[in-house]
């Protein structure tokens, strides 16, 4: 029972990083239906941002986390105003290759820069905690914490703020917020660097649990893509109701089935959702 | 001039054949046996992207049932070098209908997403809990039963028959797309909803194309492990998946002979040009970026022109 209640709370850690991280992914799906590859660039940097400063730098985890956020916005605008920005409107094809050469070459850039073989990090907090016979590092427990902190900070976002409420809206009809007046596009490249900024975060937070490497934005967009898939484009709340269930899937099919099969298990229900409910991309 | 060669059939395959014997002997046979092999590939993916206008990001599947139905049959049932073949295109065929099913009723985003998820189990499937079929990791080694100057061990033998098996493809799939059944194609291609209209049943015409699709891929995959005398889980990789994308992109989506041009850069590029290039994922991806903003036609949508 407690290895279940383990394993349960070991999905949530991995759902809530898919969650912090699928965000920014779903509301540029949703919005300019755009499949954009680079979010993993931008998670990846994030990881690596974490390492030069922690790292490399010496200072604390959570400087490096702020390091990373702060790398990731001007990234973020750069990829928006000249990557995403000439593929509204435009075939999804071009979307998908465009923005997959910018995660290649991002990829390439941060071989160059720290090399190929995979880096550590070590837990930032590096204590367990006990809840009876329950053992749980610390760690997890504030990512779980911190998860839910996003969801209901971006809940706030999307109700309460003007620009929230303009994406929303834009998201429902882009065309009528337009004749409204106001410039959608802008609003939803604002939304882009709060999205890519979580997926710096979704970095840093998932480095210490694992290892870097420069091709880690490629593994981890592709479970971000079956989340989004599965929660609906540019639904926030499916986002993070998907993201843990995914998260509990590839733990649970870990502990209890194969420990390799986890990964495709995901894929598996990305495709069963993809089959019964078709997407129609707004392109 | 080249959209003179283009029209005749004869004036094709006569300057496809003579130009890969022209490049094969100049630089190596088995290399440009590779180059052969992977220009059946991205045939057989334009097939799909240029021709019917799916993007599949997961065609290495079709590659990979290709090759693990032509190295398993030799390795576990008979090492003969034509039966293998013949099981790894209908292995690649019997995929692509089993899960063109399911596939070709999306479009756009989702076809190249599910495709990649397909893709992505696959290749786990390939290395996990198949592996005693398939070798998992180690993959398998080949071998395969020789008959007089039929000699599959001979690397000037498998040139020849592959540059054979190429021209083939190029002759089928250009008759195919020309045929009143590829105008059909390039209608829904264009607007599905009008040729539903005119009373097709869409559906049935894109299965087809798919499950033709997977065959040629197939094809190409059986090819390869014949030609590395091994196959192996990097013949299924998700990963590799923009390699094709990019060479049909390159060469110019939605003609023959621009598959085969993207085809032949590509691996130039890759073979030649990446032991020169220290950043060669790098030079790739600003080549990727140029493609699909300012030269959409292609290299072969440019030289047709002249």
């Amino acid at each position: 029972m407690i290895n279940f209640i383990q394993s349960i709370l070991y999905g949530l850690t991995i759902g809530g990083i898919l969650y912090i991280i699928s965000i920014g992914l779903s509301l540029t799906f949703g919005a300019m239906g755009i499949v954009n590859f680079a979010h993993g660039l931008i998670y990846a940097v994030g990881a690596y941002a974490l390492y030069t400063v922690a790292t490399l730098l010496g200072a604390n985890f959570l400087m490096g986390a702020i390091g990373a956020i702060a790398v990731s916005i001007p990234l973020a605008y750069l990829i928006e105003r000249f990557i995403i920005r000439r593929l509204y409107g435009q075939s999804i094809d071009y979307a998908i290759i465009a923005t997959y050469a910018v995660l290649l070459i991002g990829a390439d850039a941060l071989k160059w820069f720290f090399g190929a073989s995979p880096l550590p990090i070590s837990d930032p907090i590096g204590k367990l905690w006990y809840f009876g016979g329950l053992q749980m590092p610390a760690y997890r427990v504030i990512i779980i914490i911190l998860a839910g902190l996003v969801f209901v900070g971006l809940s706030l976002f999307f109700k309460k703020t003007l620009v929230g409420k303009i994406v929303v809206a834009g998201l429902q009809d882009r065309e009528a917020v337009r004749s409204l007046g106001i410039k959608v596009e802008k609003y939803f490249a604002i939304v882009f660097i709060i999205g890519s900024a979580l997926a710096a975060l979704g970095g840093v937070l998932y480095a210490p649990l694992s290892t870097l490497d420069p091709y880690m934005g490629f593994e981890i967009i592709i479970l971000c893509f079956a989340v989004v898939i599965v929660g609906g484009m540019g639904n926030l709340r499916g986002t993070a109701i998907a993201a843990f269930t995914l998260g509990l899937v590839h733990s649970l099919t870990a502990v209890y089935l194969v420990s390799s099969a986890a990964d495709a298990m995901v894929y598996v229900v990305m495709a069963v959702v993809l089959i019964f409910r078709p997407i129609e991309a707004s392109a | 001039m080249f959209s003179k060669i283009e029209k005749s059939p004869i004036l094709t395959l006569a300057l496809v054949t003579v130009l890969f014997l022209l490049y094969g002997y100049a630089t190596s046979l088995p290399k440009i046996t590779d180059f052969i092999i992977f220009c059946i590939f991205v045939i057989g993916f334009d097939l799909l992207y240029g021709h019917m206008g799916q993007l599949s990001f997961g065609h290495m599947l079709y590659l990979g049932a290709g090759a693990y139905g032509c190295g398993m049959f030799a390795y576990h049932v008979y090492p003969d070098p034509f039966l293998s073949i013949l099981v790894g295109v209908l292995l690649g065929a019997a995929l692509a209908a089993l899960l063109g099913t399911v596939v070709v009723k999306t479009s756009a985003a989702a076809f190249a997403l599910l495709n990649l998820a397909l893709n992505e189990v696959g290749a786990y499937l390939a290395l996990s809990p198949l592996h005693e079929w398939t070798g998992g990791e180690d993959g398998l080694s080949l071998f395969f039963e020789s008959y007089g100057w039929v000699d599959f061990n001979d690397s000037t033998f498998r040139f020849y028959f592959c540059l054979g098996a190429l021209l083939l493809v190029i002759l089928v799939v250009t008759a195919f797309v020309r045929s009143p059944y590829g105008i059909l194609l390039k209608s829904i291609k264009e607007n599905e909803t009008r040729v539903k209209f005119l009373g097709y049943n869409t559906f049935v015409y894109k299965y087809v194309t798919f499950i033709i699709s997977g065959a040629i891929v197939g094809f190409a995959g059986a090819l390869t492990s014949v030609n590395l005398a091994y196959c192996n889980t990097s013949l299924i990789a998700p990963t590799r998946n923009v390699e094709v994308i990019f060479a049909a992109l390159m060469g110019g989506a939605g003609t023959v002979l621009g598959a085969v041009v993207g085809g032949t850069a590509f691996m130039t590029i890759s073979n030649y040009l990446a032991s020169y290039i220290v950043r060669w994922e790098m030079f790739l991806g600003v080549a990727l970026l140029a493609f699909a903003f300012w030269f959409r036609k292609g290299i072969w949508g440019y030289a047709r022109k002249l």
